[in-house]
């Protein structure tokens, strides 16, 4: 599946975290969900690849990539109802996957808000919310 | 990827909304708390494609407690109507339900009323959702 779901505007202050929950389609090969100021300036892409049996994550800083990290913990699979959070701090970005196991990625823009959340790939996202 | 058609999708505002956006076009206090004056939400294919541009305005452009709603397509406004019911209270978390088909968007007000706008674009999936003025997505569920 290749679409796209965007959200504007959205008020994600440091020490916020967002729940998202939704279905990786059966078709997935992955998906993305980014968050940051626009299109081009992530401060977090988080990619998991179930070709690559790897997630990868990265920052986008004026539609130049940043360099990669990789996370060799996939623990969730095509077909499957997840649910992640996303806490972002002043330092980092932690992402706890659904069974528990948690990663990080450094603030490397030092943006201290975010308000643009986007989903991309096989990945059907079916409620969120920022705590 | 997002709302097909049928399913409901809930909104929900937070009540932080005293920060404002850099690009926040209306005057007003940067302190809180700030008078409310208007808000937007516009669903759609992306900015210059939205079915359904939903603008509760407080008061301003000398509107006071009506909600204008439109659609743009390609870049063009449509037509505005003009909703009476206004149950929105500054200041406050507030819930707004949209569904959709082929012919209509349908939304449900906090209060439970219910009006029509006409799906003019007959976008078949909702895939942007933008928030303008002050209002601040907290929370969104497709259900």
């Amino acid at each position: 599946m290749s679409g796209i779901f965007e959200i504007m505007n959205m008020n994600m202050k440091l020490g916020t975290t967002l729940k998202i929950k939704g279905k990786i389609a059966d078709d997935a090969d992955g998906f993305s969900i980014n968050l940051g100021q626009a299109t081009d300036k992530l401060d977090l892409h988080f990619n998991p690849r179930f070709g690559e049996s790897t997630i990868v994550c990265n920052s986008l800083d004026d539609n130049k990539w940043g360099q990669e990290k990789r996370e060799d913990h996939l623990c969730f699979s095509p077909g499957s109802e997840v649910k992640f959070t996303m806490t972002f701090e002043k330092d980092e970005f932690k992402v706890k996957l659904p069974d528990g196991h948690q990663l990080t990625f450094p603030n490397r823009l030092g943006h201290n808000h975010l308000s643009y959340l986007s989903v991309q790939g096989g990945f059907n996202i079916s409620s969120f919310k920022l705590d | 990827m997002g709302a097909a058609q049928g399913p409901i999708f809930r909104v929900e505002s937070s009540d932080s909304w005293c920060v404002s956006s850099q690009d926040h076009q209306f005057p007003g206090p940067s302190s809180c708390p700030q008078p409310w004056l208007v808000f937007v939400l516009n669903l759609g294919k992306d900015s210059n494609n939205v079915c359904l541009h939903f603008n509760p305005r407080f008061d301003i452009h000398g509107d006071t407690n009506t909600i204008v709603c439109n659609s743009k397509d390609d870049g063009v406004w449509g037509t505005e109507l003009r909703e009476p019911a206004f149950p929105f209270q500054p200041g406050s978390v507030t819930e707004v339900c949209i569904s959709f088909d082929q012919a209509d968007l349908s939304i449900k007000l906090p209060d439970g009323y219910t009006f029509k706008f006409p799906n003019r674009l007959n976008l078949e999936a909702i895939n942007y959702l933008a928030a303008e003025g002050d209002f601040k997505i907290k929370c969104v569920a497709f259900e």
